[in-house]
């Protein structure tokens, strides 16, 4: 029972850390520690901590705890996580297969680097396009977002705090529109920076704290809150910082 | 619809898709979803015949929406998520939250005041229309098979 709540805990944690929501991990470990004979199960979940008490047929207690730091966005993982979580509600697997199966999940392939800064460039071009941005906005756009792709990256490995990395990318990013507007390449810097403050803001976290406050999971939901807050606020002082260094907009 | 309209539905869904990519949505699953995307900025811009209040329409597209990421979900067997995330990329107030900080710079505080306001407001808009959908698409669950308990 012991190894099998702990195969249940990584299978959550893992949730957790692709993105699932609270509400979701819980009911999945729930379900898996039913279908694994527990008698009574206990969870806590919050966006940084887990806790899961499961009640054995012979009265026993047992509890566990993860911490959890980091999250990201992977939902072909999730997606496979959530088919194995199914597998074992349906029919019961045993601890070596469960583990087996986990390995094979957290191998799971990632679009590569290359890919993802093509992919980024085109947000940034397509935001400017959409809100209302030249050719000429554009094609900087475009230039701007691979560039702050590539700086994210090497954030990612030097820098730990993630908010100090948005505050980065965004001071980057109107910098360099602030530069191209200096060369008289774009008339002016609103659309680019537009386009390329798309894959920054927490509008997707905003949106997840506030569905989290109301279906219930009050304190996840003010912690997503405040994160979303606090990028928000610094995505726009890395925005002041490059407009008082450019001297005014 | 003019040529500004085509433009932001054709951008809209490349931005759907490339963030479908960046958060490693594979296959059909990928399809899907970007056109999600698709779907709701053209409701966006569609209802914009008879509802002027934007708002408004970010609560019935965040509805509409999300009913398709429910049937998706369990079509696809995957998480509802998937779908959420990507079909409301186009709706991600990025303009409003820039201007917010521009009216904030530039010192024009009472424009700052409204344009906060007025993101906050799409902001919750879009996540009250997809709570409802969820309360909804749980109690159907729920009362389907209920939960062991």
């Amino acid at each position: 029972m012991k190894e099998l709540l702990t195969c249940a805990m990584d299978i959550g944690e893992q949730m957790l850390v692709c993105g699932a929501e609270v509400h979701r991990v819980e009911d999945s470990i729930q379900r898996m520690c039913l279908s694994m004979g527990a008698k009574r199960v206990d969870i806590f979940i919050i966006t940084s901590s887990m806790v899961v008490t499961v009640y054995t047929p012979s009265g026993e207690a047992l509890t566990q705890t993860r911490r959890i730091t980091g999250t990201g966005t992977n939902m072909e993982r999730l997606h496979r996580l959530n088919d194995l979580s199914r597998k074992i509600c349906t029919s019961p697997l045993g601890v070596t297969e469960i583990r087996e199966e986990f390995q094979k999940i957290q191998e799971t392939k990632v679009y590569s680097f290359g890919v993802q800064c093509l992919v980024c460039a085109v947000i940034a071009g397509a935001f400017t396009l959409f809100f209302g941005g030249g050719l000429a906005d554009a094609l900087v756009s475009l230039c701007v977002g691979a560039l702050v792709k590539l700086l994210s990256k090497i954030c990612e490995k030097t820098v730990t705090s993630r908010i100090f990395d948005k505050f980065l990318c965004a001071f980057a990013a109107s910098l360099l529109a602030f530069i191209a507007m200096r060369l008289s390449l774009i008339s002016g810097v609103d659309k680019v920076i537009i386009g390329n403050i798309m894959s920054l803001i927490p509008g997707i976290g905003l949106t997840n704290a506030l569905r989290d406050l109301f279906t219930g999971d009050h304190i996840a939901g003010l912690i997503r809150t405040i994160e979303s807050g606090l990028i928000a606020l610094v995505i726009a002082a890395g925005y002041f910082l490059s407009a008082i260094l450019m001297g005014g907009v | 619809m003019g040529k500004a309209e085509i433009l932001q539905i054709v951008t809209g869904f490349l931005g759907s898709l490339s963030f479908g990519i960046l958060f490693n949505i594979r296959g059909v699953r990928l399809f899907w979803a970007a056109l999600a995307g698709f779907f709701s900025w053209s409701l966006f811009l569609i209802l914009a015949f008879w509802i002027p209040s934007e708002p408004v329409r970010y609560f019935i597209v965040a509805v509409t929406v999300s009913i398709y990421a429910e049937i998706m979900a369990r079509v696809l067997k995957t998480p509802t998520t998937t779908f959420h995330m990507t079909a409301l990329i186009p709706l991600i107030p990025g303009g409003s939250l820039y201007y917010t900080m521009a009216s904030l710079f530039g010192g024009n505080l009472s424009n700052f005041l409204e344009k906060a306001v007025y993101t906050l407001e799409l902001s919750v808009s879009l996540a009250l229309g997809i709570v409802l959908v969820t309360a909804v698409a749980h109690t159907i669950t729920r009362l389907r098979k209920p939960a062991a308990k």
